[in-house]
């Protein structure tokens, strides 16, 4: 039975090869878009961090987007 | 009303909206996988070769659907000049342009055991890498063409140009004798696919759109950082 449903009754090679090229791309963009995710909140949390204690006391109030940024980055380390 | 659309807020839900996509879609991939490779039947003429189809299919469809929806947003950017528009278009693209050349390998992988080669230069195939040609231009004109407003101007003319193309591929199958078959599934009209096989491809079309959604947020959430980090180092 598993036989049958690798071989695909001859098939196999085209679909098993459809469906793992489709896969594999999907979570190679997959990974690659995380990552890129990360490494700019990760910078961007380090550059509110560098600033002087005043700046970052008022981007933390005017932008709840750096202050998002920053506690979910901080959930991750 | 409108402070639901500002920006924060909607940063705030794009967050809740990629940990929702990422708790239910390997369980509907799973669900989507197995009917596409075990529960549905194979074809009377085709045998099991048609499963490709449920991934072949998809990709098309998710290929010219952002193709038009880049087209449009350009037109109304054009029109309304909002940048978040840009930043819209600019995260669907490279999804776009990998669903268009995943419909054309997979077709490709379709087509050897069905019609005994992989590639013929006919009306479908043609049209669809041209797409895809289009989708390179339209990438590569936002990555080396400076400064951003000259990048976002004539990336725009090159979309607006190519949605030509996406009725030319809709008709190609009825308005030249082409190897690939006509249309089975129609909005208008009756199907001719039978429901043991429109459900696993409506089940692998929900699924991909699901991906394409989460990529899309995480990109428009980079996006987002991106300017922040701008703005950021002007103070």
């Amino acid at each position: 039975m598993i036989q049958n449903f690798l071989s695909m009754n001859g098939y196999g090679l085209y679909v098993w090869a459809a469906f793992s090229i489709t896969l594999i791309s999907c979570v190679l963009v997959f990974y690659k878009t995380q990552k890129t995710l990360k490494k700019h909140e990760r910078e961007f949390a380090k550059e509110i961090n560098e600033l002087s204690a005043e700046k970052r006391k008022s981007v933390m109030e005017n932008s709840k987007i750096a202050s998002q940024v920053l506690s979910s980055f901080s959930k991750t380390i | 009303m409108f402070s639901l659309l500002s920006p924060s807020n909607i940063f705030y839900w794009i967050g809740k909206l990629i940990t929702f996509i990422n708790s239910i879609f390997f369980i509907l991939l799973i669900v989507a996988l197995s009917f596409a490779l075990i529960f549905s039947p194979p074809d009377y003429l085709q045998g099991d070769s048609v499963r490709i189809m449920y991934v072949h299919v998809p990709s098309a469809w998710i290929g010219l659907a952002s193709f038009t929806c880049i087209a449009l947003l350009s037109i109304a950017n054009f029109i309304f000049k909002t940048k978040n528009l840009i930043i819209i278009t600019k995260s669907i693209a490279p999804l776009g342009l990998m669903f268009t050349c995943l419909a054309i390998i997979t077709g490709s992988l379709w087509g050897q055991p069905t019609w005994g080669t992989w590639w013929a230069w006919d009306a479908r195939l043609t049209s669809m890498v041209i797409l895809a040609l289009f989708y390179i231009g339209y990438i590569v004109a936002h990555k080396f063409i400076l400064p951003d407003e000259k990048a976002n101007k004539i990336s725009s003319i090159i979309v607006i140009v190519g949605l030509i193309n996406i009725p030319i591929i809709k008709f190609s199958v009825d308005w030249w004798n082409t190897l690939h078959q006509p249309a089975s599934i129609k909005l208008i009209g009756t199907n001719t696919i039978h429901s043991s096989m429109l459900t696993p491809l409506l089940l692998m079309f929900f699924v991909m759109l699901l991906y394409c959604a989460l990529i899309f947020l995480m990109k428009y959430k980079t996006e987002i950082i991106r300017m922040k980090k701008k703005n950021l180092k002007r103070l």
